[in-house]
C-alpha cells in the first residue's frame, strides 16, 4: 500500500467571480522510502496540491477526492494533526522559514520541545545531532547563531533538521533548491537522498526544474493545468516520455537543442484556471491533437509502471 | 570582425570599502579581463558572491572601479562623466530579472515605453507612436497592448515590455542580468528565441548575465565563468562546455545528467 495514495484530487476555492480550479484532478501514490517528484509550470497546482496533503489549504477552499490517504489515515479529517507529527515542510525560501530574531538554538528547541518531553540539556543535545545530521560541520557553532550570519545552504539544512526533530517521516519539499545556487542545490539534494537512505524518510518534491528531477528522483508525476498527466519511474518520464505536454517541456529546455538553434517553445498559455475543461487540459496546445481530444476525457496509456492520460495510442509516444 | 570590440574590460578590480580605516577587503571582482565582439553574445555565469553583479554595475558606471579599464566601442568608458555620460548610457540598454519590478505598475505599456525617447529628448507624436508600435511587434507582442499596465501581463509577457524598453534608444550593447530566472521553462524558451531574433535583426551584442549555465550555453558566442571575485574560464563556449578547464565548470554542467 502506497504511503502516500491520492486519487482524483481537486481543490477549488469559491471567489466572486466563480470557482478557482487550482486542482482539477491529481493522483498521486508515493511509496515508502521513495523520492517523488511533482513537475510542472506555474499555476499548474503543485504547491496547492502539497498544501492540501498538509491541510493548509485557502479558508473556504473546497477538496473533494475519490480517496486521500497516507498510511491508511484518510487526509480530509486528519491532516491537521498528521502535519508535524508524521508530515513535515520544508519550504522554498529558508530565510523566511526561519525567524530572524531568534537564535537557532531557540529555533531547533522550539519544535524539539513541542514534539518530545526531554530535560533541557538533552534537548540541546538532540539539536546539536540533528545539525550533525543534515551535515552542518559546527553544529555547536551553529545553534548560537542568527539565520542571517548562515549562508543559504545551511540555513535550508537547519530547515531540514527542524523537520527532523518533528519525527516527521514524509516530508513536502517545495522547491527546496530553487532559492540556492545550483552547486549548493545539489548538496541539497545528495542530503535529502542520504537521509531517505538512512532514516527511511520518503519525500514529496515539488519542483519546475528537470534536473532536480533527473538528480534526485525515483519516480516523478507530471502536473498540467491541475491535472496529473504523466506518471513513473523518472528514467522513463524524461527519457521516453509518453504525454505531448512531458516531451514539449523536455524539448524546451536549453540543452534540447544544438546551441544557437531555436527553441521549442510552446505556443498557447494554460487554461483559466476558472475554466471548465472537458477533454484533454493540453488539446489547445498540442501539436498532435485530434478532435477527440477536446471532447472527450483521454483514456489511460501505461507502459510498464509508467502511465499517462492520452488519446494517442502508446506506440505514438 | 576588424573594428574594435564593442566591450573590452582589462584588469578591472571592483572593491568594497567597509570603513576608512577598516581593513582592505577581498575584491568582489578581482581582475577582470574580457572581450565582447560586434554582435555576438557574451554569457556571464556565476553564483551569488562571484561578482558578476559588481561587474555588470562597474559597466553600467553605477559602482566606482579601483583599477583596470573599460571601453565601449574603442572609447574609455570610465573616462566619461556628466553630460557625456549620460548620451552615451544610451548606447546600453539593461533588462533585468523580475520585470514587475523594473515596470512601473502605475503606467501604461505605452508610457512605459515613450520613457526613455522623451528622456532622450524626442517629442511625444505619431512619430513615436510608429516607434513604440513597432518595438512592441518585434518583441513578439500585440498592438492593443499599449493600452494595459504591468499587472495585466504574465511573466513572459512583462519581460517582452522589459525588453522593448531597453531597445527603445537602439542601444548596440543589451545587458540581460537573470532575465529568464523567473520565468517558466516553456516561457524562458520564447524569451531566449525573441533574444535570438533580436540579435540578428538589430545586430545586438548581448550581455547575458545568469547563474544557469544551459542557458547560456545555449545562446552565447564567449563564456565567462567567475568564482568568488575571480574569472576562471573564458573561451569560446563550444570550447569551455566540451574542455572545461576547472573542476567548478565540470559540476556546473553535469548537474541533472545522471
Amino acid at each position: 500500500m502506497p504511503l502516500l495514495d491520492i486519487r482524483n484530487l481537486s481543490v477549488s476555492i469559491p471567489t466572486p467571480d466563480g470557482d478557482v480550479h487550482a486542482v482539477r484532478a491529481v493522483s498521486l501514490e508515493i511509496e515508502r522510502g521513495e523520492i517523488h517528484g511533482v513537475i510542472g509550470e506555474s499555476g499548474c497546482g503543485k504547491t496547492m496540491t502539497g498544501m492540501a496533503v498538509l491541510g493548509l489549504v485557502p479558508k473556504g477552499a473546497r477538496i473533494a477526492a475519490d480517496r486521500f490517504h497516507f498510511d491508511g489515515e484518510d487526509l480530509s479529517d486528519h491532516a491537521g494533526r498528521l502535519r508535524g507529527r508524521r508530515i513535515g515542510l520544508i519550504s522554498q525560501d529558508p530565510a523566511a522559514a526561519l525567524n530572524p530574531v531568534l537564535s537557532i538554538a531557540r529555533q531547533m528547541d522550539d519544535v524539539i520541545r513541542a514534539h518530545r518531553s526531554l530535560p533541557r540539556k538533552a534537548r540541546r543535545a538532540e539539536a546539536a545531532a540533528l545539525l550533525a545530521a543534515t551535515g552542518l560541520p559546527d553544529p555547536e557553532k551553529v545553534l548560537k547563531s542568527y539565520p542571517h550570519q548562515l549562508s543559504g545552504g545551511m540555513q535550508q539544512r537547519v530547515v531540514i533538521a527542524q523537520a527532523l526533530a518533528t519525527g516527521a517521516d514524509f516530508l513536502i519539499a517545495d522547491e527546496p533548491t530553487t532559492a540556492l545556487d545550483v552547486s549548493v542545490g545539489a548538496q541539497v539534494l545528495d542530503l535529502l537522498r542520504r537521509l531517505v537512505a538512512e532514516r527511511g524518510l520518503t519525500v514529496l518534491m515539488i519542483t519546475h526544474d528537470m534536473d532536480v528531477i533527473a538528480e534526485a528522483c525515483d519516480r516523478a508525476t507530471v502536473l498540467y493545468a491541475g491535472r496529473s498527466v504523466e506518471t513513473g519511474p523518472v528514467a522513463g518520464v524524461l527519457k521516453q516520455p509518453g504525454h505531448p505536454y512531458t516531451r514539449a517541456l523536455l524539448a524546451a529546455l536549453p540543452d534540447a537543442a544544438p546551441p544557437g538553434a531555436r527553441l521549442a517553445a510552446i505556443d498557447g498559455s494554460i487554461p483559466a484556471p476558472r475554466s471548465v475543461i472537458t477533454g484533454c487540459a493540453f488539446a489547445a496546445r498540442c501539436p498532435q491533437a485530434m478532435p477527440l481530444c477536446s471532447a472527450e476525457p483521454p483514456p489511460e496509456r501505461r507502459r510498464d509502471a509508467h502511465r499517462w492520460l492520452c488519446h494517442l495510442p502508446e506506440d505514438a509516444a | 570582425m576588424s573594428s574594435d570590440p564593442i566591450l573590452d574590460v582589462d584588469t578591472l578590480v571592483i572593491r568594497y570599502r567597509a570603513g576608512l580605516f577598516a581593513a582592505r577587503p577581498k575584491p568582489a571582482v578581482n581582475g577582470a579581463s574580457f572581450r565582447l565582439e560586434k554582435g555576438e553574445t557574451l554569457g556571464i555565469v556565476g553564483e551569488s558572491g562571484s561578482g558578476k553583479t559588481s561587474l555588470l554595475r562597474a559597466i553600467l558606471r553605477l559602482l566606482p572601479v579601483e583599477s583596470g579599464s573599460i571601453r565601449l566601442g574603442g572609447q574609455d568608458w570610465l573616462a566619461l562623466k556628466g553630460e557625456a555620460l549620460r548620451q552615451h548610457r544610451q548606447r546600453i540598454g539593461v533588462v533585468s530579472q523580475n520585470p514587475f519590478l523594473s515596470l512601473s505598475p502605475r503606467l501604461t505599456i505605452e508610457d512605459i515605453l515613450a520613457e526613455p525617447m522623451l528622456a532622450a529628448g524626442a517629442r511625444p507624436g505619431s512619430a513615436m507612436r510608429d516607434r513604440i508600435a513597432g518595438l512592441l511587434s518585434d518583441c513578439g507582442l500585440p498592438a492593443d497592448f499599449l493600452g494595459r499596465r504591468a499587472r495585466e501581463l504574465s511573466g513572459g509577457q512583462a519581460q517582452r515590455v522589459a525588453i522593448a524598453r531597453a531597445l527603445a534608444l537602439e542601444p548596440g550593447l543589451l545587458i540581460l542580468d537573470e532575465p529568464t530566472s523567473a520565468l517558466d521553462v516553456s516561457v524562458q524558451a520564447q524569451i531566449l528565441n525573441l533574444l535570438s531574433d533580436l540579435k540578428e535583426s538589430r545586430s545586438l551584442s548581448i550581455l547575458f548575465v545568469t547563474h544557469n549555465l544551459k542557458v547560456v550555453a545555449h545562446i552565447s558566442d564567449t563564456l565567462l565563468v567567475m568564482r568568488r571575485g575571480d574569472v576562471i574560464e573564458f573561451g569560446r563556449t563550444e570550447d569551455v562546455i566540451h574542455a572545461p578547464a576547472q573542476a567548478y565548470t565540470r559540476e556546473l554542467l553535469s548537474f541533472g545528467r545522471k
